[in-house]
Formats: C-alpha cells, sequence, structure tokens
C-alpha cells in the first residue's frame, strides 16, 4: 500500500513539475528574443526584464501568471497563448541556465 | 482680460513641461536617487536580499533577483503590484505604502547593481 502511496505521489510530483529543458527552451526563445535579447540579457528597452539567470521557479510562475491572467500585461498576455506547460517549462530552463548579471544584494 | 491672461499663462506652463522634457531629454517620471534608498529598503531585504531565498505563500517559488535588473523594469513592476496587475500579497502591500519617488529610489539603487548594467 505504501508502495503505491510512494509511486502515485511520485507520478503525481512529475506531472506537477513538468522538468524543463534548456535546449528546447532555446529553440522556442525566437519570439522572446524579439524584446529580452537573444540571451535575455540585453532587453531591447530598459522597461523590459532581463531574463538570464534569473531563477527557473520564478520565470515558469511568471509564465503561468501570464497565462491564468494572475499577471496581466499586454504584451506578454498575448506571447503566453500559444505556449503549454511544457513550453513554459522549457523557456525557464533556458533562461534560468544563461550567465546573466542579476543578482542579490542587502 | 486678466482672467484670460491667467488662462494664457497656465496654457504656456501645460506646454512648457513636456517640450522641456523632450529638449533635455530627461523622462517626464520621477529621478530615482540610489543612495535615498538606502533608508527605504528594509522591506525589501528582507525577501530581495537573500541569497535563493522563498516565498512559502501564496505558492512557494524563488524569490526574484532585482539586482542588475532594468530599473525602469523594477518601476513598472511596483506600479503592477500597487495597480492589482500583479497579484502577491506582500508585493501588493509593499508597492501600495511607496510613493512614485520611493519607487524611483528603489529602481536606482537595485537596478545600478548589476555587473552589467546599462
Amino acid at each position: 500500500m505504501s508502495r503505491f502511496l510512494i509511486l502515485a505521489l511520485a507520478c503525481f510530483s512529475a506531472q506537477a513539475f513538468a522538468a524543463g529543458d534548456a535546449d528546447s527552451g532555446k529553440l522556442k526563445s525566437m519570439a522572446c528574443a524579439a524584446c529580452h535579447g537573444p540571451d535575455g540579457n540585453s532587453p531591447t528597452s530598459p522597461d523590459f526584464p532581463r531574463l538570464a539567470g534569473q531563477h527557473y521557479d520564478y520565470l515558469l510562475k511568471s509564465l503561468r501568471d501570464y497565462k491564468s491572467g494572475a499577471r496581466k500585461n499586454a504584451i506578454m498576455g498575448g506571447q503566453v497563448g500559444g505556449l503549454n506547460s511544457q513550453d513554459m517549462a522549457d523557456l525557464a530552463a533556458y533562461y534560468s541556465s544563461r550567465k546573466g548579471s542579476l543578482g542579490v544584494i542587502r | 482680460m486678466v482672467r484670460l491672461f491667467r488662462k494664457e499663462r497656465v496654457m504656456r506652463i501645460s506646454l512648457a513641461v513636456p517640450l522641456l522634457s523632450i529638449l533635455t531629454g530627461l523622462p517626464a517620471h520621477a529621478q530615482g536617487n540610489a543612495e535615498a534608498a538606502k533608508g527605504k529598503n528594509s522591506t525589501c531585504i528582507g525577501c530581495h536580499g537573500i541569497p535563493m531565498y522563498k516565498t512559502a505563500f501564496p505558492e512557494v517559488y524563488s524569490v526574484p533577483m532585482i539586482a542588475g535588473q532594468a530599473p525602469d523594469y523594477i518601476v513598472k513592476a511596483l506600479q503592477a503590484y500597487r495597480a492589482g496587475d500583479r497579484s502577491h500579497p506582500s508585493m501588493q502591500g509593499v508597492a501600495k505604502s511607496l510613493s512614485d519617488q520611493d519607487m524611483a529610489d528603489l529602481a536606482a539603487y537595485y537596478g545600478g547593481a548589476g555587473k552589467a548594467v546599462k
């Protein structure tokens, strides 16, 4: 019984947190590059955030929030329309794996 | 006649302000002062000042790194929280407590902190 529970939990976790693939994310990042820069580190306008090196789970949550409407933005709301869960995980994996200038200060 | 004169003057000033902004290349929004932010960022430090810190409410995820982010974007993010366009309860509360000048100062502080800030 407990084995079954562990297996069920493992399956559920895998489903809920579909691991992103950075290489696939790179292939899907053409539209993103138009504003965030080719590597996510050189936005074309200071209004747009740097993505390179940002935390994976924060990037994924941002994309999910744009999709659900919890985060409202005219540009991003349109961009996420065509993305599924795997696409979002892949893009988050790609940008979080880039080297960037983001950091933590007090 | 006096009334007319006044109206004209108001119109002239209202035209002059954006014109001045265009001519001097200065943005119309508040100019940030990174030094002034040091007395205003005690709330920020509690989450954004701790490497790999995760927020636990309303869901668990890593708090974004904001040092080195574009200052204009930081202001936009704070404005979006204040307006309710972004949904994090703590950040909405924080943003509502900030003036436009506070936001500009904090953006200058965190935005100026990266290795390759434009």
